[in-house]
């Protein structure tokens, strides 16, 4: 087992390393005049050469690209992650006023969707055909199409033609006022679980109810086993596993559908940060959220992939 | 003689792919009916100009916000445009933008996928970190970090969206390749001297077209959904050009928006998505069941 967490472990260093080169490039390199994406071609044509030069010193531009990677890396090892180009805050302020409500409504989602998917996943499983698998299938097919930011939008636009509901506008943390906070995010964090329940439902039914025809399970039932402790001890477990896996790559829906959602009911969270930055064009700062977006997938999946190993050992035999 | 046998080989072929389709829609006629609804929607795209009653930039200050009537049917938006006519002409966007994506994403990393199952070894280790590394960053995250830095524009969102897609072609397409060249018949090729180029063209590719072209279908309904996210987001195609999820985003930049203004486009990406998602799922069983659970 030691030796399957540090093989891990060292897997996922070249990897964070890889994303912060792809990341670095993709805000860098690609365009032309990296002032005309900060200010927009219009605004650049009519200054001086001089102006341009001593714009690009002041962002830090003028330097060689692996200085500015360098330099990147070092903001973050510093911990303050750099400043942000127009306000001047340091980015890390950003992050920690904003990551909690959004880390907030990504744990709750996640939780609906064990606590939806997965019963309606299992009784699909068990009683395949029967009208309650057609209408949990019906129910799974649609909310793996409806998009979630639309889901949100009408849930808002109901809220304000029947409750006067206003959007919120200052952030409010869990420690400060619960009720508020739970006001906040409960909308994102139901619109995003419902999507996932999609998901963890249809997976949980395939596993289970392949699971079901195994060997092992036809011996505990002949054995005399009572059917709750055959899927309890037996059953479950197995088919499970898929679907916890699912959950970690589904964490990249999750970080993808809050973006648009929080958008959808204007929440203060770290993915509507990254929209206004967007708009600022504010790079320092939509490179640093991308970054710990990327970084949190790949830790989370990291530790599934841990917990998966000491869960099945066929994995970390291999 | 010689055009009677080309149209005899011709009309062969035909039968062939008429067979085939009869197969589907005789397998699975749920699937089938959902491709319809799909083709419908393209060719709505297609005829927008023909379809839509009413300009679709057409504004009309005497009626703002009407709810549907028998004037429009799915009301009018802030500025009084035709919902129903902006939806039509959205359809191009949203319907060519997801097609062009999805094939090019797919395409590439298709090729990449089959040359680095192919060749195995270093290139393959590489290659897979590499996709490794495009996949931890969330689609609609890249795609938008993408759209940000080369400017929103229809061509700019295509690429974008596309190299969003690049590592699932990468990937599905590489586990098709590592099996095909473990068989008999790539061996044989080898024995008589095949170069690699010839071996992966004629041998591997063909194998690859089945899953190609679920990865294609099953793809399609996703990327619509980051097109529309982008759009809303205001990454889109730039107004007043109509686009569905731009018309979301304006309706919530509304104060007090009305429900048709909401609705209705959402509506269309929901149809969209399901109509690629069942169409997907029902050429997955057909063509290549063995690949449920990994597309």
């Amino acid at each position: 087992m030691r030796t399957y967490i540090l093989k891990r472990l060292l897997y996922a260093i070249p990897t964070i390393f890889g994303i912060t080169v792809l990341i670095f490039a993709i805000m860098r390199i690609l365009p032309g005049d990296p002032l005309g994406a900060y200010y927009g071609i219009e605004t650049i044509i009519n200054w001086t050469p001089e102006q341009k030069a001593e714009i690009l010193r002041d962002l830090g531009l003028d330097k060689p690209i692996v200085v500015q990677y360098a330099l990147w890396m070092r903001d973050i090892a510093s911990g303050r992650l750099g400043e942000s180009f127009f306000r001047g805050d340091p980015i890390i302020e950003i992050l920690v006023q904003r990551g909690p409500i959004s880390a907030e409504i990504g744990l709750i989602s996640v939780a609906i969707s064990w606590l939806i998917g997965l019963p309606v996943g299992i009784i699909s499983a068990v009683r395949p055909n029967s009208v309650w698998d057609m209408f949990s299938s019906f129910f799974t097919v649609l909310f793996l199409a409806i998009p979630g930011f639309w889901l949100g939008l009408l849930m808002v636009v109901a809220m304000i033609t029947w409750f006067q509901y206003k959007a919120p506008i200052v952030s409010v943390q869990l420690w400060e006022d619960p009720w508020k906070n739970i006001q906040i995010i409960a909308g994102p964090a139901v619109v995003l679980g419902l999507g996932q329940a999609a998901f963890i439902a249809r997976m949980a039914r395939s596993s289970l109810f392949e699971v079901l025809r195994e060997d092992y399970v036809r011996t505990s039932r002949a054995k005399g086993l009572v059917e709750r402790l055959v899927m309890a001890r037996h059953a479950l477990p197995n088919a499970l596993l898929p679907v916890l896996t699912l959950s970690g790559v589904l964490l990249g829906f999750v970080i993808g559908g809050s973006v648009a959602v929080e958008q959808a009911f204007t929440v203060p969270g770290l993915g509507k940060a990254l929209v206004v930055a967007a708009i600022d064009r504010d790079f320092n700062v939509v490179q640093n959220i991308v970054l710990l977006y990327a970084v949190i997938f790949v830790l989370v999946n990291l530790f599934i992939d841990l917990l998966y190993g000491w869960l099945d050992p066929r994995i970390r035999l291999n | 003689m010689e055009s009677v046998a080309v149209r005899e080989s011709v009309n062969a072929n035909r039968n062939k792919y008429v067979d085939a389709v009869r197969m589907f829609i005789k397998r699975s006629p749920f699937a089938a009916v959902w491709g319809v609804i799909g083709l419908a929607l393209i060719l709505l795209a297609v005829a927008a100009p023909v379809v839509a009653a009413k300009d679709p930039l057409k504004t009309d200050f005497t009626r703002m916000s009407v709810p549907p009537d028998s004037q429009s049917l799915f009301g009018t938006d802030q500025i009084g445009r035709d919902l129903l006519s902006r939806i039509f002409y959205g359809a191009r966007i949203s319907l060519f933008v997801a097609l062009a994506s999805v094939l090019l994403g797919t395409t590439i990393g298709g090729v990449w996928g089959l040359v680095s199952g192919y060749l195995g070894g270093m290139t393959d280790m590489i290659s897979q970190r590499f996709v490794e590394i495009i996949m931890a960053l969330p689609g609609l995250i890249l795609a938008f970090a993408l759209v940000l830095v080369m400017g929103a524009g229809m061509w700019t969102i295509i690429v974008a969206i596309a190299v969003t897609r690049v590592p699932f072609g990468a990937r599905v397409i590489r586990s098709v390749a590592l099996s095909i060249k473990q068989t008999a018949y790539v061996e044989a090729a080898r024995g008589i001297g095949a170069s690699q180029m010839r071996i992966m063209t004629r041998h591997i590719a063909p194998q690859c077209i089945a899953p190609f072209l679920i990865l294609f279908t099953v793809h399609l309904g996703t990327v619509i959904v980051i097109e529309a996210s982008l759009s809303f987001l205001g990454l889109g195609v730039s107004p007043p050009t109509p686009t569905w999820g731009g018309m979301l985003g304006e309706a919530s930049a509304l104060l007090y928006p009305f429900w048709w203004h909401v609705f209705f486009p959402g509506l269309f990406i929901t149809i969209t998505v399901l109509a690629f998602n069942l169409f997907g799922d029902g050429l997955r069983d057909a063509l290549d069941p063995r690949l449920r659970g990994t597309l």
